[in-house]
């Protein structure tokens, strides 16, 4: 099997140094280009398995280079991370919506440049060689989990109230919280000699413990053989903006913010570990697959559901169903991440095929959902989002399953 | 921090002086202490040693200056290196550095809706390299002491805010 090949296209030594630095103790094959055009001729000649991007360089800029690289057929699945010293809002966004895999803030720590590649490509310690920073498991190895699975999550924070609110939060989904008021009483949970099985899945930590003692924490569980790619997320006000940065680049998976919104914390985790969120809102009715649509529906979970939901109805066809049903009967309001999640499910129905269905209580506002999407269609959230009620304004709503299920 | 809807000449301290000891932290490991700071450092200034400078271009146009001592700029790059560094690898550091600094700079403005870009670092040598920019309204700087070298990092900044 050829080793993993990382291309590093930064015009400055010192970069290069200092990547090829992290990743002696790897098995890897590094090449490296100075800039944007000389980094699309390497990766032409080379096909690395991923790319660590520059954005200032000279000749041809980081931007150019990636439009460059996603324009090219042969090269535009190639995974891309952007190594940047800049970090604003717009620059990350506009990067984002370029298809980049990831985006690591300089400075920049070695470890996190080879948790961040190893989420990517599979690294393996050369025979004999200890490895200078954890990489995350690689995905291959992984076990898949999905929501329902039992959770466990660390909060440490200082303030008891924070920890019964997350406490309450994750209820709904059956999960367990172990609550500790600082890093230090906390240490035991990560420990070296605790057993991989009582470690925690996830961790939320306040990031006013003084002395950075939360970013002391990670790189303490991060020591862990079972704990390189524990997620983490910072608990700080939304005014720490210096605080959420330094989270971020030390390798967090992000911050929630205080006043905690409850609803979307479930959804945060949900996300954080990758778990399949499928299970909470399909089941089945002998040949029907039932989709069931909650009030509450976050925009995190909502989004999530759309995505997985992409994958999950065309499978139906091949585990034999060719009905869906959705249940909207909690629906009181039909609200932006309610709209996306039933006009995609549907949209993903049309596509393959397979007959669905609507159950509703609100009579009013789910008949006339086309009419509803329609004009939310140029809300930013939505823009995106495909229409399959094209030349309709009103759908069937049945007003119980039986109905529904009798009339297919 | 200060209101960041308007680029302050505090704003620009307070910037300098939490992103120069993250850098030094987390790319060399070493622990820098601002001083007070000068909020309208007087032109022309005179940086000496090895200096590298950036251009901000945009809703904010200005110059981004460090400087380092010979020694210190050997001692940082030594420590990122990790091994020895000749005068072409001090260089590289010192450009890098102020790269880092500017561009946590640069994204601080741009979040507060002064989108500007950043040119190609670079970096001169000399004992007596003398900075103005008559033109700009903010002039700001401040030295950092950085352990294990008793002569200080020296960063100025002018900026002209549209």
């Amino acid at each position: 099997m050829s080793l993993p090949k990382i291309l590093s296209v930064d015009d400055s030594r010192m970069i290069h140094t200092l990547i090829n630095k992290g990743f002696t103790p790897y098995d890897v094959q590094m090449v490296f280009a100075s800039n944007g055009a000389e980094g699309l001729e390497v990766a032409d000649r080379e096909m690395p398995d991923v790319i660590l991007l520059d954005v200032t360089m000279p000749v041809m800029d980081g931007i150019e280079c990636l439009s460059k690289l996603k324009a090219t057929p042969k090269l535009k699945d190639i995974p891309v991370i952007m190594l940047t010293a800049e970090a604003g809002k717009e620059n990350v966004l506009k990067i984002a919506k370029m298809g980049v895999r990831d985006y690591i803030v300089k400075p920049f720590t070695e470890a996190a440049v080879i948790d961040r590649v190893g989420r990517i490509v599979d690294l393996k310690p050369k025979s004999g060689a200890a490895p200078a920073a954890a990489p995350a498991a690689p995905a291959a190895n992984k076990k898949p989990r999905v929501i329902t699975d039992a959770i466990k999550v660390l909060v440490v924070d200082e303030h008891p109230a924070i920890i019964e609110s997350i406490q309450k939060a994750v209820a709904k989904r059956g999960w367990k919280v172990v609550g500790s008021a600082s890093p230090e009483a906390a240490q035991a949970q990560v420990a070296p000699n605790i057993p991989a099985e009582e470690t925690p899945d996830i961790v939320l930590i306040s990031l006013a413990f003084p002395n950075k003692a939360a970013l002391k924490f990670f790189a303490t569980a991060r020591q862990h053989p079972a704990l390189r790619s524990l997620p983490f997320f910072g608990l700080c006000v939304k005014t720490a903006e210096f605080e959420q940065k330094d989270a971020k680049d030390t390798g967090f998976a992000g911050c929630i913010t205080k006043p905690l919104d409850l609803a979307e914390i479930p959804d945060r985790i949900a996300r954080a570990m990758e778990l399949d969120v499928t299970p909470v809102f399909y089941s089945s009715e002998g040949d029907i697959q039932v989709v069931t649509i909650p009030q509450d529906l976050s925009e995190v979970g909502s989004l999530d559901l759309t995505r997985q939901s992409r994958t999950k109805v065309p499978n139906f066809v091949n585990a034999g169903y060719s009905k869906l049903l959705l249940d909207l009967t909690d629906v009181s309001k039909v609200e932006i991440p309610i709209i996306r999640a039933v006009a995609s499910i549907i949209h993903e129905c049309e596509k393959i095929g397979i007959d669905w269905r609507v159950v509703g209580n609100d009579v009013e506002n789910v008949p006339n959902f086309p009419t509803i999407l329609e004009t939310n269609l140029k809300v930013a959230a939505l823009k995106d989002l495909p229409n399959p009620f094209k030349g309709k304004s009103m759908i069937d709503v049945h007003p119980t399953r039986a109905a529904a299920i009798a009339s297919f | 921090m200060s209101n960041p809807s308007k680029p302050s000449n505090t704003m620009f301290l307070e910037n300098m002086n939490h992103f120069v000891p993250e850098v030094l932290r987390t790319m060399a490991g070493l622990s820098a202490m601002p001083a007070v700071g000068n909020l309208n450092a007087p032109q022309p200034s005179i940086l000496a040693g090895i200096s590298g400078s950036i251009g901000l271009s945009g809703k904010v146009n200005g110059v981004v200056y460090t400087a380092f001592s010979p020694s210190l700029g050997q001692m940082v790059a030594e420590k990122i290196l990790g091994g020895s560094a000749g005068e072409q690898d001090v260089n590289d550091v010192i450009a890098e550095l102020t790269n880092m600094f500017t561009g946590n700079l640069k994204s601080q403005l741009c979040d507060a809706g002064y989108n500007c870009t950043l040119t190609i670092p670079s970096v001169v040598r000399g004992d007596k390299i003398s900075i103005s920019a008559k033109t700009a309204s903010i002039s700001v700087s401040n030295s950092f002491t950085v352990e294990g070298c008793p002569e200080p990092l020296v960063l100025h900044v002018f900026a002209i805010v549209g």
